[in-house]
């Protein structure tokens, strides 16, 4: 029932009202601003965001600003369809179309993030103080950025000064748990030359969600951004970009009452670019991006102090990439690229420290045959030598059916790359198993039955010459069809329809039986699924001060191979101590952590007589599964699933004497949280800690 | 036509009662639908403090389906458990501290399916114990983190033919002392298991029914 009176809110709202109010005129403005909404990502061109064929979303500075958000976690949560999940494992990822956080490309400037230890990239780690739009673009982009690219984009384009002179704000946030959040941004403009530099430092004494364990959920942590940026404009057609990044975070790491240690994480990130535009036709652009990405923990036996374990995990990736842009005229345009992906990996549980070159090259075909038509046409071959080289092609295509309506469509490829995990394990896991990766079972097998770890051939289930064969990246064929409706210029109305077909997961498998009792596993292209939904998107601007965005995406995400065995009788359930029943096939729930209803409602309000904004925010989250509860493996509707959740946030800002601004808000106004309420309860919710109040100060100069 | 028909109708009734003779043999035992609760057991070995393996050894529980209850018999058993690991008295060791000898002939698959469902034996799934391991090893789903539980997979029944041919079907329901309707890893006592089965006396007789 929440649920339908939040999707009213949410969707129908802004019509309701449009019967009621008369609107004010503000044509000019709204115009401005639409036309000023440009996005990079789709295309990797300047495009305007209405006039792309893609499922595109941007979150403005102004959004980020005005909300008082400073990771950027929590923001990407109160937009349509994307949702934040933790793993067990920790780091907080993406959910992008029910695709896991492996399938989204994370962005800085249009260079990838890496350190997905996990699989996860733990976006927490991003702070939002200098960010000057979000660029999300939905559906399978490998077709321009190659592996990983397979649910879609977030680009973080970081903000560039455009005062001549020295600038800069200072902003400090404090909350409760004792977060700690300073940004300090200094630009520096003079005519050709920018400079900009960026420090953030956050900090926290992290929570306790479970009195019951004397473990936080959250422990204690402080990390610190540091950025500086270069952009010099040679001529007038030559321009030169260069940019650092360093992040590090140190934290406490107390899993247990018995042992206790801490973690690290050290990263930085170097970004060259030069442009050069030759005519009117021709320009290209030259890029060097590294990246290095380095973690590690350790945990001491708290009772005297002698080391239980430890892990680190080190990866670098080297980019030098190529790209031209060639303009037919007026209504056609070409784009392409040619580049070398270097990565090497140095981790604990290696067989080898790989190291892999990967060389890539992409062309896109971007076309307007009718000036109520655009086309794009792009692929991009990924060429690989440990697993099978990808051919990512795309379509897309948008056509302007009346004055106010348009109807956009995309099909494309997309995939990711087997982690490294996947490839090179050689684990002993502590209770006596084996996990390998793909490419080590070929030698790693015989050398255990020549040790006799395995006892004979005949403890082999999974025959070696199936590991012959290079491994499949995994990947998917995305579908995407929207409408966009504008009934009148300040109200805008979006659907979209999506759908993934996944195949070629990779999971382990027992392939052979160990002599002390236990299994060797491997990674095998096995699993199939497919997620599919539909988005909604709404936004008004009422008037120039009051505005309102509602968003919902229904989402059915599911394993094929288990929807076949509930159609065929072959799925069962049983509560604990008690007899198996048999599943019927509406009985299936779908893939775990997904939830089929998302809705968003936020308000906007500013007041420029008086100087102040305010705004409040809504999200829910429909029910879903974390952890199978009835012995079968699967999710299923008498599992035992996290229940429906809304939160909402309020912020609001006041500005004194031009340059300072005053902020206080409230995150999770109604405190929720996921507390166990038994001793068999355990939090499935642990990175939402309550009710955050907040004050901040910033100071322009 | 008619004659045809009655003819049919004729035959059909025929044979159908003569089922019902069958039915009536005198010679035939009854089927045994019964429950055991909390059969302890025990293991020792596993994984220690620090988290390493040390070779599992320790007596197996024994059960005989003739008597329904346990025993320490050497020869007069059908399957045996320790800790999560369930033998059959066919075939032979695969070489674990403390197995005991298999005497009989026993054989035995997990299938798939509810109690009632499985009403019969497929004997081309029949299987003893081997080097490559245990028949019976697949009973059970190991949750991982944070739960830890160890809950047997639902849909999975052990089928089993005894050391002297004769069948026997079992669910196991629990794994933990008294099969607690919200088992916990952590305070519940491990290793006691908990099943219903169901015993077809009559040797060679492959239905539950």
């Amino acid at each position: 029932m929440r649920f339908k009176s939040i999707f009213i809110i949410a969707v129908l709202f802004p019509l309701l009202c449009l019967s009621q109010q008369q609107v004010e005129k503000t044509m000019d403005t709204v115009l401005t601003q639409q036309l000023n909404e440009v996005v990079v990502t789709a295309t990797r061109t300047i495009r305007q965001l209405s006039s792309l064929p893609l499922p595109v979303q941007i979150i403005a500075k102004k959004e980020l600003k005005e909300t008082g958000s400073t990771r950027l976690d929590a923001i990407l949560n109160e937009q349509t369809g994307l949702i934040t999940v933790q793993n067990f494992i920790g780091g907080e990822g993406i959910q992008m179309q029910g695709l896991e956080s492996e399938y989204t490309l994370v962005l800085i400037d249009g260079v990838p993030l890496i350190g997905r230890s996990a699989g996860t990239l733990d976006l927490s780690r991003l702070s939002v103080g200098n960010i000057k739009q979000i660029e999300i673009v939905k559906g399978a982009s490998s077709s321009l950025y190659g592996s990983e690219a397979l649910g879609g984009v977030i680009n973080i384009i970081t903000d560039k000064s455009n005062r001549n002179g020295i600038h800069g704000n200072l902003m400090h946030r404090f909350g409760t748990f004792n977060e700690q959040e300073t940004n300090i941004n200094l630009d520096y403009k003079k005519e050709r030359i920018t400079l900009g530099a960026f420090i953030n430092r956050s900090s926290s004494n992290g929570y306790d969600l479970n009195n019951a364990t004397n473990v936080n959920t959250l422990d204690p942590y402080f990390n610190y951004t540091f950025n500086t940026k270069l952009s010099y404009d040679i001529t007038e057609n030559t321009n030169l970009f260069a940019s650092t990044r360093y992040f590090l975070q140190d934290s406490d790491y107390i899993p247990t009452d018995t042992e206790a240690g801490e973690s690290e994480v050290r990263e930085w990130n170097a970004h060259l670019k030069a442009n050069h535009k030759y005519n009117e036709k021709w320009s290209s652009y030259f890029e060097f991006y590294a990246s290095r990405y380095f973690a590690k923990d350790f945990l001491n036996n708290v009772e005297d102090n002698t080391l239980f374990s430890e892990s680190f995990y080190k990866e670098v990736l080297i980019r030098p990439e190529i790209r031209a842009t060639y303009k037919v005229n007026n209504k056609s345009s070409f784009i392409g690229g040619l580049g070398l992906d270097y990565e090497a990996l140095n981790r604990a549980d290696f067989s080898t420290t790989p190291k892999l070159t990967s060389p890539f090259m992409y062309l896109q075909y971007d076309t307007n045959p009718k000036e109520d038509l655009n086309i794009i046409l792009g692929a991009r071959f990924d060429g690989h030598n440990e697993y099978n080289s990808q051919f990512s092609p795309k379509v897309a295509f948008r056509y302007q059916i009346f004055d106010k309506l348009a109807a956009k469509g995309s099909v494309g490829y997309g995939f990711k790359a087997p982690d490294f995990r996947q490839l090179y394990f050689d684990l002993q896991g502590i209770a006596g198993y084996t996990i390998l990766g793909y490419n080590v079972v070929n030698t790693r097998i015989p050398e255990m039955l020549d040790s006799g770890e395995i006892g004979s051939e005949n403890d082999i289930f999974v025959p070696l010459s199936n590991f012959n064969d290079k491994l499949n990246p995994e990947n998917s064929i995305s579908y995407n069809f929207g409408l966009t409706y504008n009934p009148i210029s300040e109200l805008k109305l979006e659907v979209n329809y999506f759908r993934n077909d996944i195949k070629d997961l990779i999971d382990n498998q027992l392939i052979a039986n160990k002599t002390n009792g236990s299994g060797v596993y491997s990674y095998q292209n096995i699993k199939k699924a497919f997620t599919q939904g539909i988005e909604f998107n709404s936004s008004w601007r009422i008037s120039n001060s009051l505005k309102i965005a509602g968003g919902y995406q229904f989402l059915l995400a599911k394993d094929k191979d288990a929807v076949e065995s509930f159609k065929n009788g072959g799925a069962f359930a049983s509560f604990p101590g008690q007899s198996a029943f048999q599943l019927k096939e509406s009985d299936y729930f779908g893939l775990f952590n997904r939830s089929k209803h998302m809705a968003n409602f936020k308000v906007f309000y500013s007041n420029t007589q008086n100087k102040f904004n305010t705004n409040i925010r809504g999200t829910y989250r429909s029910k879903y599964g974390v952890l199978d509860t009835n012995n079968n493996t699967y999710l299923d509707k008498y599992d035992d699933l996290v229940d429906a959740y809304t939160m909402w946030n309020w912020a609001i800002n006041k500005t004194f004497k031009e340059n300072y601004e005053l902020g206080i808000g409230v995150d999770n106004i109604f405190d929720f949280t996921d507390e166990p309420t038994s001793n068999n309860d355990f939090t499935f919710i642990n990175n939402i800690p309550g009710r955050i109040f907040f004050t901040k100060l910033n100071i322009q100069f | 036509m008619k004659t045809v028909k009655l003819i049919t109708l004729l035959a059909l009734f025929i044979s159908i009662s003569s089922c019902s003779n069958d039915n009536d043999d005198p010679q035939l035992l009854q089927i045994e639908i019964d429950s055991v609760l909390n059969l302890h057991a025990p293991q020792e070995g596993g994984i220690d403090q620090m988290g390493n393996p040390i070779p599992i050894s320790g007596e197996f529980t024994k059960f005989d389906f003739s008597t329904g209850a346990t025993t320490t018999s050497s020869t007069e058993w059908d399957i045996a458990f320790r800790g999560t690991s369930i033998i059959i008295n066919g075939g032979v060791s695969s070489g674990t501290t403390d197995e005991p000898e298999r005497t009989g002939n026993a054989a035995a698959y997990i299938g798939t399916g509810t109690m009632s469902g499985v009403k019969a034996v497929n004997t081309s799934y029949l299987e003893q114990d081997s080097v490559n391991g245990y028949v019976l090893s697949n009973w059970y789903t190991y949750a991982g983190p944070p739960t830890h539980l160890i809950s047997p997979t639902a849909g999975k029944l052990l089928i089993i033919k005894t050391r002297d041919a004769k069948y026997a079907k079992i669910e196991i329901l629990s794994y933990y002392k008294d099969a607690p309707e919200n088992p916990d890893a952590y305070s519940d006592e491990e290793r006691y298991y908990t099943f219903n089965y169901v015993y077809q006396p009559n040797q060679g007789e492959l239905t539950f029914e």
